[in-house]
Parts: C-alpha cells; structure tokens; sequence
C-alpha cells in the first residue's frame, strides 16, 4: 500500500519496520470489540437496575424546588451561580472550545518544551501576576471553589519550578518536564471535575450549598 | 502487502470466493494491515475513542427503537414514556439503556480527549482530527440537551427552560436567537418538535459524518499515536 | 529603462490581465455563491420564526380587588404574575425570574420572593436582595377592568414603581 513520499514524517524512517513486534489488525478490531462488549454487558446491567428518572409531567406553572441538570451540565450550573449568564454561559464555553480547538496549532504544544527551561524568572513573575488577578477576579464573585484548583495547580508549577533540572527519575522531575499546554489542560479538567462535584453532590434546593452526607 | 487472493484492482472478478478476498481487501485499507504491538497498548488509548463508538452504537440501535413508540407532541411525549415504563415489554429497559450509556458517551468523549491530549496524540499530522474531535465533543452534548426536552417532564421543562434561556443573555441577537431555537418565546411544541428533529436526524447524522471522517483520518495519519512520530511507519 | 526590464514589465502586464480576466470570473462565482447565501440565511431566519404562535393571550383578569388585603402578596401561578397590594396600592409583576426564567415564589414567612433555581431573592417590589439575577422582577401594565376586575398586560412592561393602581 502506498504512502504519501512527500509527507515529512514518512520520509524519516530510521528503522525497518520489523524491529518491532507487530500484530494483524484483526487483532486490534478483537481487543476493541471485546473491550466495546464488556461495556455494553456494565451498561445493559446498570440498565436492568436502574430506571432513567422521570418526574411529573411538565408543568409551566411551577418550577420544581430543586432543577438539577445531568451531571455534565452541573458545573455550567455551578458557573452560572456566580456569573452573568452571558459570561458563564456563553462566553466561557467559546474560550473552552476555542483553546481546544487551537491546541494542536501552536508551536510551544508541538515541541513541547518545559516551561521552566528559559526565562524562568520572568515565567514565575507572569505566573505571580495571572493567579494574582484570577484570586481577585474569583473572590470577587464568591467563587470560592473555583479557586481551589486555580491554587492547586500554581503550587504544583512552583514545585515544577523549584525542581528544574533535576536528573533523577522521580515525580518532582516528571513535573519539572512539563510544558504549557499541560499545565493549562490540567487546570481546566481539574475545575471541570470541581465544579461537576460541588453542582452535583453540594448543592440543594435553591442552589444553596448542603451536605452529601 | 501480503499476497491477497483477489484480483488486483480494476481486473475483473470472477467467482466470489474473489470478490470476498477484494472485499477482505478494501476492508483492510480502512484499518493498517498490521498494527505495532505498542499502538495497541492498553496504555495508550485505554480505548476509549473505541468505547465511545459503542456507546454510540448503543444509542442508534436504543434510539430508532424508543422511535416506534414516541410521539414528539404535548402531552403525548411524556405519555409515552410512562406507556414504555409500564405498557411496553422491555420498554424500560430499552429507555435506561438509552439514558444511561448517553452518560458513558458523555464521560467516554471526555475521557478520550483528555487521554488524547495527554499522549500529545494531535501533533502533526493529526490536527485536523484533533478539530473534527472537538466537533464530536460538541455534538455529544448538544445530542444530550436535546434529547433531555423529550421525555417533557419537569426536568426536562425546566430543564431546556434555563438552558435557552442563556442564549437570550447575549447582547442585541440573543431574544432573536432563542426565538429561532425554540419556534416560540417558551418551552412549547413547537420547541418539542424541534429538539425531537436535532436529536434523531441532524445530529446523528452529523455524528455519524464526523466519525467517518474521525477514522478516516486515523488511518490516514498513520494508525494510533506512538510517542517519537519519528519512528512512525505506514506498514 | 533598460530592455530586459521592459520585457518584463510586459510580460508581467499580460499575464495580469490574463490573471484578471481569470479573478473576474472567480470573483463573479464567489459573489454570486455569498449572495445566494446570504439570501438562504435570510429565508432561513424568516421560515424558522413562526408568524403565529399559539400561545395564551397577554391580557389576564387576576380577579376581583377586595381578593388582596392591604400588604400582600399573591402568586397567580395561571399567569405567572404577582399581584400586590401595598400600602400605594396596586400594582403587578412577573414572577418568571429575571435571571434565567425560572418562576419565583411567595415566601410569606420570610416576607420575600424567592428563585428555586439558582437561589435568587427579590424583595416583595421587586427588587434584587442576592443571588445572579441581574434585574428587579418586572412590572406590569395594570387598570381595573370595565367588569371591576384587576386586569394585567403581561406583555406591557413598566418601569419598577412607576404606576400604582388606586381604587
Ligand atoms: C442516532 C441516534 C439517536 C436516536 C435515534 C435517538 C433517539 C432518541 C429518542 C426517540 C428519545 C426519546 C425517548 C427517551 O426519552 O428515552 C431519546 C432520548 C434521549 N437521548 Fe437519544 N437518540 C440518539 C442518540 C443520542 C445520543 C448520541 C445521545 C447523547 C450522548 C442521546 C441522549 C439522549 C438523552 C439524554 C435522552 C433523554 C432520555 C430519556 O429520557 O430516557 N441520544 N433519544
Ligand atoms: S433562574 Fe432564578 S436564579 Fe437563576
């Protein structure tokens, strides 16, 4: 089968393909199809215990006291608590999609590079100024729990920070290795699980804040 | 490319034994003839982009099913969903299956982008199928908002109320844009039957174009993934 | 100008008008194609916003006024409206909440209006005491009809304590 000569990362062989261990690909189509069938076996279980939840009829006349969204729209939910809607809701998902739409189009997300490599001083004082301002932005608008992973991940660059250079093979030289693009993923899916959490299991009628237990 | 009993393209086949070995073939174009051990590696996909497309499949076959019972009107909707708890064989089990792995596609499209980016699988040439993955992130979701306005009880009443509702806080165009959404100033019929039409033809279909081209592109790039795209080989 | 230069100059002179002739024809395809967009979006836009809608009328009678004591607060769930009688008088609002449309409730005991949704809270005039709602609870349009009734236009809003309705 033919590959495309001029496409750059084809040329580049550096060995022969048999070095490795290679299978057909009809093993690869099994080991999915197996992986696909153990989920659907959870699934039609959960299915067989679990009714689909299905309140009154609809009524325009009465809010419910409690109109909790699936949990995958619970952190909007929590977001729209603390923004204007036009913020929570409109604008901050097209920042989300836009960044992940650019991800693959930046040159420091392809080299990959430790941040902490070159101007670290600058870098740290950056980083200062950004968490500075996103504590004030968050703690203005009561936001408190989406703060936590704001500071979670600025300690951890800190520490990421401290430990440039290092040789060893531990976790602090793992994280020492790690460019932007990392930092800021890690941060987003960390407010995501955030936020999913407290919207589904903290909060109660009125959106006020109780507890699970 | 291993010797294959068909006949080389473009030559005529002559019995079907041929024609299977073409198909068997072709069909070996859509996948890499041989896959290196470590692409397959649990490790590296934990196959979740495979897991997503079953509970996608899940939600095709459930879905065309729950269509031979729903009727996208009010109150009739929320009518049919008691008549497929408490009337329909296996009506109930059919609507879990249907909600539930709705769930597991939701999580799953997360979890496989995540684990996309951590293996920092879109760098070039993958970007394209980066950007058609964000699509089917997209579309994932939107699927679920719609498809929670049709069971029309009160969650999904109020539910779809507060979530069009944030359409009409953008400036000068949101009314406008929620009124075209919605076919009314309220969560009404004509809303219904609109979100009914997005959930069972235009976004599936839309799914289902978009993963075509999701594998398509896999397979174009080279298969899954491996760190080092160096070493990356076309069988 | 020395020769080769002008050879140039010529030849670059002819394979612009070439191009051009070329551009003009794309250019008249590509306008063509946004014009027809364009139009397509604007019979879009006009097919998908329904000229009639069924929907129940603005103008609701809320009943008679000696219903409502002096210093209170009533939810006509039917029209989704507050009618309350204070000391000034008269006067409606809307009870769908001004921050994503969910209908608030009377909390009598607490003397406010409340939002189940998101926990928004309006003094009893309509006015924002916590919570995301960017706006006080809509006044409406109320009169005492020709039958003696209250009657309110839902869909004629007013300026907060703008209009009382005296008996
Ligand atoms: C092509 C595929 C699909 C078809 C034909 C389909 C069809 C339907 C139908 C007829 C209903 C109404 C019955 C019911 O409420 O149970 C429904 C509900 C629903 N669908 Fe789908 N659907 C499809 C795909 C999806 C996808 C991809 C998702 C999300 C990932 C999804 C999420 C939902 C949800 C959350 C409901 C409400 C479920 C419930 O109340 O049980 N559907 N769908
Ligand atoms: S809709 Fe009332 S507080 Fe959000």
């Amino acid at each position: 089968m033919t590959s495309d000569p001029k496409a750059p990362h084809e040329i580049a062989l550096p060995q022969p393909i048999e070095e490795e261990k290679s299978i057909p690909y009809w093993e690869m189509l099994f080991r999915e199809t197996i992986a696909i069938e153990l989920l659907a076996s959870v699934l039609v279980w959960i299915a067989l215990w679990w009714n689909a939840p299905l309140e009154l009829l609809a009524d325009p006349q009465q809010t419910p006291k409690l109109a909790k969204a699936p949990w995958y729209f619970t952190g909007l939910q929590e977001l729209l608590h603390y923004f204007p809607p036009f913020v929570a809701g409109i604008i901050l998902p097209t920042l989300i999609v836009v960044a992940l739409v650019v991800v693959p189009f930046f040159n420091v997300n392809i080299k990959d590079e430790n941040l902490w490599v070159h101007h670290k001083s600058q870098r740290l004082a950056i980083l200062g100024i950004v968490l500075a301002a996103l504590t004030v932005l968050l703690i203005r608008f009561d936001a408190w729990d989406a703060l936590l992973p704001v500071w979670l991940i600025a300690i951890f660059m800190g520490i990421a920070a401290a430990n440039e250079g290092r040789r060893d093979r531990g976790f602090r030289r793992w994280l020492s290795s790690k460019p932007l693009s990392f930092w800021i993923m890690t941060w987003f899916l960390m407010e995501a699980v955030v936020l999913t959490s407290v919207g589904t299991f903290f909060r109660g009628p009125g959106w006020s804040w109780i507890w699970p237990w | 490319m291993q010797k294959s009993l068909a006949a080389p393209t473009g030559t005529a086949i002559r019995n079907p034994i041929q024609a299977l070995a073409r198909w068997r073939d072709e069909f070996k174009e859509i996948f890499s003839a041989r896959v290196r051990e470590r692409q397959l590696g649990f490790r590296y996909t934990w196959y979740l982009g495979a897991l997503t497309l079953g509970t996608f499949s899940i939600q095709l076959i459930t879905g065309l099913l729950l269509m031979l019972y729903y009727h996208p009107s009010i109150p009739q909707g929320y009518a049919d969903m008691k008549d497929l708890h408490f009337v329909v064989s296996s009506g109930v089990f059919l609507r879990n299956l249907h909600r539930w792995s709705a769930h597991a596609m939701v999580f799953l499209v997360f979890a496989h982008m995540a684990k996309v980016f951590y293996r920092g699988a879109y760098r070039p040439p993958r970007e394209l199928n980066w950007v058609v993955g964000v699509c089917l992130l997209l579309l994932t979701l939107l699927a679920s908002y719609t498809g929670y306005l049709l069971p029309w009880d009160q969650l999904s009443y109020w539910g779809t109320t507060v979530g069009s509702s944030i359409i009409s806080s953008t400036p000068f165009i949101g009314e406008k844009l929620r009124f075209i959404l919605l076919g009314g100033h309220t969560v009404n019929a004509n809303a219904l039957l609109r979100f009914y039409v997005l959930h069972v033809v235009i976004l599936p279909l839309a799914v289902i174009l978009l993963v075509a081209i999701h594998l398509w592109r896999l397979h174009k790039d080279g298969g899954m993934y491996v760190e080092h795209e160096k070493n990356v080989e076309k069988r | 100008m020395s020769e080769p230069e002008k050879k140039n100059l010529a030849a670059s002179n002819d394979e612009a008008s070439f191009l051009s002739r070329r551009q003009f024809f794309v250019k008249l395809g590509a306008g063509s194609l946004a014009i027809t967009g364009a139009g397509a979006t604007v019979f879009a836009v006009q097919y998908l916003s329904p000229n009639v809608l069924y929907e129940p009328s603005p103008i609701v009678g809320v009943g008679r006024p000696e219903h409502f004591p002096i210093d209170s607060v009533t939810l006509d769930p039917r029209a989704a409206i507050f009618v309350v009688h204070a000391q000034k008088g008269f006067y409606a609002m809307s009870s769908v909440c001004t921050h994503l449309g969910c209908l608030t409730v009377w909390r009598q005991d607490e003397g406010i209006i409340a939002c189940p949704c998101h926990g928004s809270t309006f003094r009893p005039d309509g006015k924002v005491i916590g919570g995301p709602a960017p706006r006080p609870l809509q006044w409406l349009k109320m009169w005492i009809g020709n039958d003696g009734n209250l009657m309110v236009d839902r869909s004629a809003n007013i300026a907060s304590e703008s209009e009382y309705v005296q008996l």
